[in-house]
């Protein structure tokens, strides 16, 4: 029976279905199949995520693409060995095949020259390998169609998904999320920094086999939804985007289980549309896709976040450049305050622009309310006045601070005052103007102007 | 079952259906076995996985698009994949707090699923089909190509592709040599870590290509590693090292055939077994570096008294 | 007085020795340590520091020697003794705020389900309070000078409340007011009877430093206090050229394994 509804769940078989129809069928879920196939999603998706959170922070991205690989063989075997699709003989015999690549690669770097890198490379394919090896004797023996259920675990075919799987996952990720609830501190520990947790006395070996035994179990379970090659996608890419956007571990957690478990979900939903199409690289993408916006936009590490924050880091400066010219222009006249107008020819010559850059600029301050423009002349607002008054004082006392304190000459100091002008905080000036004792003179014999007034 | 049995007959039965196969898993194994010494050496094997499943979607692109069964068009497309990869990786891993495994992890996955989301929409109109990714089409050599010496033009081609490689190191025997052990001084003496890099990358993009289609994709790394660990562990000189290398090819190459023929499994996976039980040999019985030995001197008593003095 | 009087040495090594892959690293090295000292270990790089301090932690093999512990085996007074590693031995990136670094000092004496509660969480404000950065608990450990990582560290090793504390290059790439500060920091300790052991890289600075000093080149060359040990003959030999006939021969051993 299950195998008829499995059928049923693979919309190749059914050729005149239109994808909105689909979408309703996937929605309201009505297929048991379908069902099943969510289920098992979502449980692959969340330990896969808690999983790859420490395969993450602790590098070994290429280790769990190695042992996923690895288990192929222990797969077949299990296969062989119950001449059936029996999870728990499939189960076992990966995750021995998975203990075996993992030691395998232990003893390769420990008794010869070997390093890690090539050691994972040797075990992945010789292993992968043997696998096919495997897989194609059982083939040639036992005929093409007992293998089906077989090719579902190298592309992922969620649709194939039956009770016995989903039980069997459940109780692997009900064990997985026990096993982490009580012994998460030691196990942060260990990934933080493993000479530590040796010299505390925790069981620092007994931990990392017990790691390794439950990825083996992960990935296990996995196999049928995502296939051996992408296994190690899911246990990377959701980890991947929740470390871009959090700072702590157990945030971190969360958000890969969260996000492992929406794509694989997605990624049912889009084999679900399509016909005879594997499962496997539709959850892979959905998670590249979630963990491509993560690193755009991420609030704290987003390269789009980073961008937006650099442009208007850019424009804040340039824009207190030019207030910082006005009001330059205007001391060296002896005039102060807003309301006194300056000829944009002079402001242009003060800044060696040409004219039309000039006035570019001067329409800009203009929209910010900083400047008033009437005819040829341009005066500053209150606002406009107040702001340039604080960049030039900052910029006096930082170089007052590095000839006095730093022993700059005070030929040096201009350029970096030109820099730092821009990012003092009140409280820096504040802290500068007491460290200082309230000065009045720049080392040029400027005056310092005081804190901006209303 | 007698040795003649075993070991002669099945090649006098089938030798010139599989002299062609057999000459074609050489020349792939040994081309990719010369570039994966310098993978091994420089600690970067894993760079060679993730280019050999990041060029699925250039060359399925390249298929779709031309149509075209020929190598030109898969040679582009897999080139220009290879460098979207190796970008996308600088990008994921030099910016962000992400680190380098990781970020391969992430590229070559992503892009081997939308080759394979590729293949599997348009399968049909192309001789590419997953099977073929995850075998290689080496046992389909012989049935349409036109025959040169005995050998298809495909053979032919992966000869050549040898022959280059082989050149190329040998040509640029000590900048590789120098800049693999020791860049900082490699730069001190006018060569280029990061030209030599490039041209590594080169040289592993195409041997890359030429065995995907031989060997599928997951395999590549097998014939880039294997030789080179192997070798490695039985001396200490680079060139002699290559020469091993070329050996374990051969050997690998014949054996695999063996097994094809004696099991009815396709030639490449069986390839990588063989390769793989001469590693595991190698790592027992090596002279030099060998368990055995290791195992044999670690017990000595001499050593402990030395070391006392 | 009977032996039982002799107060038993904080740290006690005999006859230790480590090989990597049969170059000696360390051999026949004796040392004890009385108890509330305060220990500089010196010596040229390579000569085996960090390894001396790792093996006695368990994290590094010998094939020769024993050590003890406060008399015992270290398994059994683990808790005794605190780890401050090098800094370069941990990710800095790794999601893990300033707070959650010293909490894990707390973890030898939880075990390993015992969840951490708030008498765990005042203990390392309290150690966070010790060395200055108590403001800074909440922080990403990524964000912070390396001056400030070192103290993070020696929170953590505060908050084990250890009697032996064992150090790797505390001071490495750390600015001269933050080493002023540590230093302080350690003598207070040292003065509440503990007992320290520290591996530094800096001669002039570790005169000044420790009482006891131990000059070691592959194996010891003086151990004893400061002013005694101190002295430009003994210098000479433990700094003086690289490959002393040992090493040599100790290298032309590794290479023909005869």
């Amino acid at each position: 029976m299950a195998v008829h509804e499995a059928a049923a769940a693979r919309i190749g078989e059914i050729v005149e279905t239109n994808p909105w129809d689909q979408m309703r069928r996937f929605i309201t879920l009505s297929d048991r199949g379908l069902r099943l196939s969510l289920i098992g999603a979502l449980l692959f998706g969340a330990v896969c995520g808690l999983l790859g959170s420490f395969i993450v922070v602790r590098k070994m991205a290429l280790f769990g693409d190695a042992i996923s690989h690895a288990v192929l063989p222990g797969v077949a075997l299990g296969f062989l060995w119950s001449m059936s699709k029996n999870p728990v003989a499939i189960l076992i015999g990966a995750t021995l095949a998975g203990l075996a690549g993992s030691l395998l690669v232990e003893a390769i770097k420990r008794t010869t020259r070997i390093k890690q890198d090539a050691a994972l490379g040797i075990v992945l394919a010789s292993f992968f390998a043997i696998g096919l090896c495997i897989i194609r004797i059982i083939q040639n023996n036992e005929g093409a169609s007992k293998i089906t259920g077989l090719k579902s675990y190298l592309f992922g075919d969620v649709a194939v998904l039956d009770r016995h799987d989903v039980i069997t996952m459940g109780v692997v990720v009900i064990s997985t999320i026990i096993l982490f609830g009580l012994l998460y501190r030691p196990f942060l520990a260990i990934s933080f920094d493993r000479q530590f947790a040796v010299s505390i006395g925790f069981p620092v070996r007994i931990l990392e086999a017990l790691f390794q035994m439950f990825l083996a179990f992960a990935i296990v379970i996995s196999l049928q939804a995502v296939g051996v090659v992408l296994v190690s996608a899911m246990l990377v890419t959701p980890a991947a985007t929740a470390y871009l956007l959090v700072d702590r571990m157990h945030r971190m957690l969360w958000i890969a289980m969260g996000v492992g478990m929406l794509s694989a979900i997605t990624g049912v939903f889009f084999s679900f549309l399509g016909s005879n199409l594997p499962t496997g690289p539709f959850m892979v993408l959905s998670a590249s896709s979630i963990f491509t916006m993560a690193y755009l936009f991420s609030p704290k590490y987003g390269r789009f976040t980073k961008w937006l924050r650099y442009r208007a880091r850019v424009k804040k400066v340039r824009e207190e450049n030019a207030l910082k010219s006005i009001y330059h222009v205007l001391e060296s006249r002896g005039l102060e305050g807003s309301g006194n107008a300056i000829l944009i020819k002079d402001l242009a010559s003060h800044r060696k622009m040409s004219k039309a850059e000039i006035v570019k600029e001067i329409k800009r301050m203009k929209r910010s309310g900083l400047v008033k423009l009437e005819g040829g002349n341009v005066s500053l607002t209150t606002e406009g006045f107040n702001k340039a008054r604080s960049v030039v004082r900052n910029h006096r006392l930082w170089e007052l601070y590095l000839t006095n304190e730093a022993d700059y000459a005070s030929d040096h100091v201009h350029d970096d005052a030109e820099k730092v002008e821009h990012f003092l905080s009140e409280k820096d000036v504040a802290e500068l103007e007491s460290y200082l004792n309230y000065p009045q003179e720049d080392p040029h014999g400027k005056p310092i102007p005081g804190r901006a007034s209303a | 079952m007698s040795f003649y049995q075993i070991f002669i007959e099945p090649w006098e039965r089938h030798a010139s259906a599989y002299w062609p196969i057999l000459a074609m898993a050489f020349f792939v194994t040994a081309a990719c076995g010369l570039v994966g010494n310098y993978l091994v050496l420089r600690r970067i094997s894993l760079v060679g996985d993730a280019i050999s499943h990041s060029v699925l979607p250039g060359i399925a692109i390249a298929f779709i698009l031309t149509g075209s069964k020929s190598e030109a068009p898969m040679f582009v497309g897999a080139l220009v994949a290879g460098v979207i990869t190796t970008l996308i990786i600088e990008m994921l891993h030099s910016r962000t707090r992400i680190k380098q495994d990781a970020a391969i992890g992430i590229t070559f996955s992503t892009m081997f699923a939308i080759g394979v989301i590729l293949i599997s929409l348009h399968g049909s109109h192309t001789d590419l089909d997953l099977d073929c990714v995850l075998f290689g089409k080496l046992d389909f050599l012989s049935s349409k190509e036109k025959i040169i010496m005995g050998l298809p033009g495909v053979a032919l081609t992966m000869g050549m592709v040898v022959l280059i490689v082989g050149g190329l190191i040998v040509l640029f025997y000590k900048e590789l040599l120098v800049s693999s052990f020791d860049p900082n001084l490699a730069a001190t003496i006018g060569i280029s870590p990061r030209l030599v890099h490039y041209l590594l990358m080169c040289m592993l993009s195409v041997v890359v290509v030429s065995a995907f289609t031989s060997v599928g994709a997951i395999l590549v790394i097998a014939m880039l590693i294997l030789p080179a660990a192997t070798s490695y562990l039985l001396t200490d000189k680079l060139w002699v090292m290559m020469m091993f290398s070329l050996i374990h090819s051969l050997m690998s190459a014949v054996g695999g055939v063996h097994l094809a023929i004696a099991f009815k499994i396709p030639t490449a996976p069986s390839t990588v077994v063989c390769g793989m039980m001469l590693f595991v040999a190698a790592w027992l019985f090596s002279p030099t570096h060998g368990l055995i030995r290791f195992w044999i001197r670690s017990r000595s008593p001499i050593e402990k008294e030395c070391i006392k003095i | 007085m009977s032996i039982e009087d002799v107060e038993v040495p904080a740290l006690e090594i005999h006859d230790l020795t480590v090989s990597y892959q049969k170059k000696p690293v360390l051999y026949g090295v004796d040392m004890a340590v009385p108890a509330g000292s305060m220990v500089g270990i010196v010596g040229p790089n390579g000569a085996g520091k960090s390894t001396l301090i790792k093996s006695v932690m368990g994290l590094v093999q010998f094939s020769d020697g024993w050590v003890k512990v406060f008399g015992e085996d270290l398994k059994k007074n683990i808790s005794r003794v605190g780890y401050v590693p090098q800094r370069e031995s941990v990710d800095w990136d790794f999601p893990v705020s300033v707070i959650d670094v010293v909490l894990m000092g707390c973890y030898g004496r939880l075990g390993l389900i015992r969840r951490s509660g708030k008498e765990e969480k005042e203990k390392a404000y309290a150690a966070l309070k010790k060395v200055g950065l108590e403001a800074y608990g909440k922080r990403q450990i990524a964000n912070l000078s390396g001056g400030q990582q070192q103290r993070v560290f020696l929170a953590r090793a505060l908050a084990q409340e250890s009697d032996l504390y064992l150090m790797d290059e505390p001071f490495a790439g750390v600015d001269a007011a933050t080493e002023s500060a540590i230093v302080e920091l350690l003598r207070e300790i040292r003065d509440q009877g503990k007992t320290l052991i520290v591996v530094h890289h800096d001669l002039a600075s570790a005169r000044e430093y420790f009482d006891m000093m131990l000059l070691l080149n592959m194996r010891v060359v003086a151990f004893g206090k400061t002013e005694e040990v101190f002295t430009g003959d003994l210098l000479q030999k433990t700094y003086g050229g690289r490959l002393t006939v040992l090493s040599e021969v100790a290298e032309k051993f590794a290479k023909d394994g005869n």
